[in-house]
């Protein structure tokens, strides 16, 4: 199964952007996810949505990604993928990366597992569906 | 069951195809297959970004059931590696880096969704690595 990212912006304060993922996030794919993201960062975005109601399956990959996400819109600069596959360990230790502007909507059962196993349900606000993670991003 | 798939993470999604393929054969039911497919797509895309590289290269995977137990095992022709020598990780914090170049979360995963995982270096090179999984429950509490 491939996977398809559909992006929408949403207009507020901050602006936010909602990516939603359908399909499976593995190694041949991820690079795409944080392109997607550098591209809303750049075009004034500074809040984000990762949509995964439609998400079957993600890889220690799609972790690093969406942990490169974080930092994109906190204006840092994220790990280089070219910098190889250990740049996935760069995942620092942001206790409060739950307050993060990243947020995670509809995140189904399997990828809350992965989540869970590696510790990383801590970095990211999980909600029930994006409209209320956009909220939460702005302010209620 | 038998797949051979060169060294592309493009060829992932084939791989676990195969895994669901014969999980389900087996009459494993989804979680298991779930599990099982996260700890193959780790341990195989492991082979590939680092024991192959860039260079080109071949991935036996081979799944079978013995005694309610389903063994994928992956056979590959790159120096030796064996993630079952790897520390265990603390979930208990955020990953951090530990062991630049290695790729201990993927490592982790697959630990957690397996029962048993075994590790050959083949007699004439390369490396085994058996993944096990019970057909009847879950690989850890939840």
């Amino acid at each position: 199964m491939a996977m398809t990212i559909d992006v929408e912006q949403v207009a507020g304060d901050p602006p936010v952007t909602v990516v939603a993922l359908d399909g499976e996030l593995d190694a041949s794919n991820y690079e795409s996810v944080i392109d997607v993201v550098r591209t809303a960062y750049a075009d004034g975005s500074r809040g984000l949505v990762f949509d995964l109601s439609g998400l079957a399956f993600m890889a220690s990959s799609g972790l690093f990604a969406l942990h490169s996400a974080v930092r994109i819109m906190r204006g840092e600069v994220p790990p280089d993928p070219e910098g190889g596959w250990g740049a996935l360990h760069e995942m620092t230790q942001d206790r409060d990366s739950a307050s993060s502007n990243v947020c995670l909507a509809e995140t189904q059962e399997a990828i809350a597992r992965v989540l869970d196993r590696t510790g990383m349900t801590r970095l990211f606000a999980m909600h029930a569906n994006r409209a209320e993670a956009v909220a939460a991003l702005q302010g209620g | 069951m038998r797949l051979r798939v060169e060294s592309d993470v493009n060829r992932l999604v084939e791989v676990r195809e195969f895994v669901r393929e014969a999980v389900s054969t087996f009459g494993g039911s989804d979680r298991v297959a779930e599990d099982l497919v996260q700890a193959v797509d780790e341990a195989t895309c492991n082979v590939m970004l680092h024991g192959y590289g860039h260079q080109p290269g071949a991935i036996e995977i081979e799944a079978a059931l013995r005694d309610r137990r389903i063994e994928i095992r992956l056979l590959d022709r790159t120096p030796s590696f064996d993630p079952t020598a790897t520390p265990a990780k603390d979930i208990s914090k955020p990953p951090v880096s530990k062991r630049p170049g290695g790729m201990g979360v993927g490592i982790h995963l697959l630990r957690t969704m397996t029962d048993e995982v075994r590790h050959h270096v083949r007699p004439d090179g390369g490396n085994e690595l058996t993944l096990v999984r019970s057909i009847d429950g879950p690989a850890e509490e939840d």
